[in-house]
């Protein structure tokens, strides 16, 4: 029991206040797609869960501001790519670059560092790097001088590289055996691919980037001790997920009072849609990502597929309750969720009543299974709609927020080194976000 | 609704609910009594205050009269099990000797009357709770009562039931407090499962303040055994005949002839000794230093005893479960092992018996007709992952080996070392294991 924590709840509370008012948006990928990209090291501060204020460093878009984490590279496979760097952090951060796991990447200008060429911190001289997106899937970058203290200071981001094939269809997902009928076509988001290959399809897409911080170090690049640090003995308490901190993470993206945090980790989806889930972790610990739910189909590590072979497809993928995410790797995976086999109708459904789209047949009009204890007895959650039927409603205590207005079933999901879900101390924070999964009824927004 | 009436169940209306073979007419069949006279004794009035009581609480669990026999062991009467839980505090003893306030889970026991529950199973946690086992097909109504945390009366936490990992989750049942209800102290919430198509290691924990509730210890493993455990055929393919499967690999190649479920866990000692003293918790600082195997450092591993009987625990057992091994010369051990560490990451070994993965997270690794089991000597296991490991003793000179941790710092209880997560596995001569 935390006192504070009531204060990590009702910021989630506003949180889902905004993300209901704004009809379920915002559950997606957001970053910069092209081939030519203008980043500059900035310094600048960003809000932890607590409501603390930490200084960072990190990389802009051009004349914008630091962000945390840097821009999210939306790249073509094939495409030749430019990533031009300036130096605009102060004078003691040292020389920057950036280092591009799993590309080879040719760098012109600047000075030679240890890793690849540097910018020095004068605000002007240009580091240009260049590589070719030969194949698709999930990579990071990161600073590549000093990554034990300028990876922990915010130098960080992620590169998503999509497939030139196959070509994406307006198809809904498949029906799985069992299960009723796709909706019509118009409503569902459209079939795309992770890989080169049709069984890497899925419907929608969400990045979850696993960081963490110990705030110590920050603390002594605020007050001029850079000196001071100790790079071999950090300590991390605060851990992120899209540089957010729960209850943050399910807050919209871009929103006004996290002008340095842009990103959000909020999965929302239909019953029967296939999700690629692309992880990433970057800085000092392992998380254990764990998905209520259902569990994921681990389809590609670090940009390359789990295959056998060219063409044998992600043959070699396997199913995962919690994914381990080592620092600096990357995971891709797919989920899905109907809701098979659980022995009651999820909808509430009556025998004669019309099925659900991708509703799981065998369960159709079954009894719900239990007599829920009266209101007194419990205690309900602010994302619990008050009926235990997707897409149901019903009554809500005094003091409920009322946040899940569509009837969603929301899961968390979160690391399950479960120190990580706080906030320098303070529970619940950190490494959380939830799926909400809503009926086909609540739109959402195509991608 | 009338008045809330001071009643508990008759004995015998307390065997039916909780053995689901004895027939009733009704389908579903509940009744409410009165629990919270301990928890206001507990706070120093020591008055029974029946007539004031809101909360109450019925254990649910229907008769299985379908006729179906779902699990497919011949016995149509036999698929639903039901549990009647409680969530509360105790305490546990660390083999140097350290005892530590604990939350956690334990079992109504038959004999305890209905209206006594709260009194009589207070202070009653064990680490971990109770290991719930079930037959694929089975449906599971899990009754959860929370009886309070008796040696912190400032709190007022709810408790909840986490499956974790299970398939296509409701999250009704999920346990999450954001997402569902969770019981308050002195009422009872019921969970259900279908464990269809479920098979596989899983475990489940208390999803309200998880990081506290888990780290105080409420813990606990369940499995699903494979419908394939009913295919006789099969199960005489072994040598001897197998125990069991640990999933549907239609080929028999996760048969077994013995089997233990290992729950790898960890305490912070100050966590704990800042819990019982009503002190901030320090969850930035959280780092164990007390790694258990079923609740228990080396060499209490290896103690058949119960444990944890300890003047703070009242003289009650709270650690209840060994980590012993034993097998005879040619079995299969299929080793269920979970980690449910909130801060550590645990590598695994045996050596000198061949182990082999074959199944992670409660999942047969197969893909398709794509067999994905491997053989290793190591196995890394997050928190909040299981692994199904097999070991083969098959030409396995009798005599003992140990399954442990390979990260020596793990190897401690407290500053006590050659302790942690270490246990023995005894292989006997094939002729036998004798007395």
């Amino acid at each position: 029991m935390r006192k504070s924590r009531w204060f990590g709840l009702a910021l989630g509370a506003w949180a889902m206040l905004e993300m209901t008012t704004a009809a379920w948006t915002q559950a997606k990928i957001i970053g910069v797609e092209g081939t030519s990209f203008d980043l500059v090291a900035r310094q600048d501060r960003i809000t932890l869960g607590d409501g603390d204020s930490m200084l960072m460093w990190g990389f802009a878009l051009g004349e914008g501001r630091m962000q945390y984490p840097g821009p999210t590279l939306i790249l073509r496979q094939g495409d030749t790519v430019t990533v031009t760097l300036r130096n605009s952090l102060p004078r003691e951060a040292g020389n920057v670059s950036i280092v591009f796991p799993g590309h080879e990447v040719t760098a012109s200008g600047g000075v030679e560092g240890v890793l690849t060429r540097e910018a020095p911190p004068d605000n002007t001289t240009v580091v240009t790097y260049t590589f070719t997106a030969t194949r698709p899937g999930t990579y990071v970058y990161h600073s590549g001088t000093r990554p034990d203290l300028q990876v922990e200071m915010g130098l960080v981001g992620v590169i998503v590289v999509r497939p030139a094939n196959p070509t994406p269809t307006p198809d809904c997902p498949p029906v799985p055996q069992g299960h009723n009928e796709a909706p019509p076509r118009s409503l569902c988001a459209g079939t795309k691919f992770a890989y080169d290959h049709p069984d890497t399809a899925y419907d929608r897409e969400f990045l979850i980037l696993m960081t963490d911080m110990d705030p110590r170090v920050h603390r002594l690049v605020e007050f001029g001790r850079i000196k001071e640090i100790d790079t071999t003995n950090f300590f991390q308490t605060v851990w992120f997920a899209n540089g957010r901190n729960f209850p943050d993470t399910i807050a919209n993206a871009q929103v006004p009072w996290l002008p340095t945090q842009p990103y959000n980790a909020l999965f929302l989806m239909h019953p029967g849609e296939r999700l690629l889930v692309r992880m990433a972790t970057l800085g000092r610990d392992p998380h254990p990502l764990h998905f209520h739910g259902n569990h994921v189909r681990v389809i590609a590590k670090d940009g390359v597929l789990l295959s056998s072979g060219l063409g044998a497809g992600p043959d070699l993928s396997y199913e995962r309750y919690t994914v381990v995410v080592n620092p600096c790797e990357t995971v891709d995976a797919i989920y899905t969720w109907t809701g098979a086999l659980m022995g009651w109708d999820i909808y509430g459904h009556a025998p004669g009543d019309p099925l659900a789209p991708y509703e799981f047949i065998g369960d159709h009009g079954a009894n719900f299974p239990v007599i829920l204890p009266s209101r007194d007895d419990v205690k309900f959650g602010q994302l619990y709609s008050g009926s235990p039927f997707l897409g149901g409603e019903g009554f809500l205590p005094p003091e409920h927020a009322g946040l899940n207005v569509g009837g969603g079933f929301f899961y968390m999901w979160h690391s399950h080194t479960e120190k990580e879900l706080t906030n320098n101390n303070v529970f619940p924070g950190g490494l959380i976000t939830f799926l909400g999964v809503v009926p086909w009824n609540v739109p959402l927004e195509s991608e | 609704m009338g008045p809330v009436i001071c009643d508990g169940m008759s004995h015998a209306e307390k065997g039916f609910l909780r053995n689901p073979s004895r027939k009733k007419e009704a389908v579903m069949r509940w009744k409410r009594f009165l629990s919270i006279v301990a928890l206001v004794s507990a706070v120093g009035l020591g008055i029974g205050v029946c007539s004031m009581a809101q909360s109450n609480f019925m254990v649910q669990c229907p008769a299985d009269n379908d006729g179906i026999d779902a699990d497919g062991d011949g016995d149509p009467t036999n698929d639903i099990v039901c549990k009647h839980l409680t969530a509360g505090d105790g305490f546990a003893t660390m083999a140097d000797g350290t005892v530590m306030y604990t939350f956690g889970f334990s079992e109504v026991p038959e004999d305890v009357p209905p209206g006594q529950v709260f009194a009589l199973r207070q202070v009653k946690a064990e680490l971990p709770g109770p290991t719930i086992v079930l037959r694929e097909g089975q449906e599971l109504y899990l009754n959860l009562t929370n009886v309070g945390m008796i040696n912190r009366p400032d709190l007022f936490d709810t408790h909840s039931v986490h499956w974790h990992g299970i398939p296509n989750s409701g999250s009704i049942f999920d346990g999450l407090p954001e997402s569902a209800p969770t019981v308050k102290i002195g009422a009872t919430f019921p969970y259900y499962y279908a464990t269809l198509g479920k098979e596989g290691t899983y475990f489940y924990h208390c999803h309200v303040e998880v990081t506290e509730h888990m780290q105080m210890g409420m813990i606990g493993q369940i499995y699903v055994l494979p419908r394939q455990d009913q295919d006789m055929v099969l199960r005489s393919s072994g040598n001897p005949p197998y125990a069991g499967f640990a999933y549907n690999d239609g080929d028999g190649s996760t048969g077994y002839h013995v089997s233990k479920a290992i729950q790898l866990a960890g305490f912070d000692s100050r966590f704990h000794a800042q819990h019982i003293a009503i002190q901030n918790l320090p969850f930035a600082q959280l780092k164990d230093d007390y790694h258990l195997m079923n609740g228990r450092g080396y060499p209490d591993t290896i103690n058949p005893n119960l444990l944890g009987a300890s003047p703070e625990n009242n003289g009650h057992f709270s650690q209840r479960m060994d980590a012993r091994i034993q097998a005879r010369q040619g079995e299969r051990v299929l080793l269920r092992v979970h980690n449910i560490s909130t801060t550590h990451l645990f590598t695994v070994r045996v050596l000198g018996i061949p182990m082999k993965v074959v199944g992670i997270d409660g999942k047969l690794l197969r893909n398709g007709s794509k067999d994905l089991l491997y053989e290793t000597s190591s196995l890394t296991i997050g928190g909040g992952q299981a692994a199904d490991l097999l070991l083969d003793t098959t030409g396995v000179p009798p005599g003992t080996y140990f399954f442990y941790t390979t990260n020596l710092s793990e190897l401690i209880n407290g500053q006590e070392e050659r302790g942690g997560i270490m246990t023995e596995i005894v292989v006997c001569p094939a002729s036998g294991c004798g007395t």
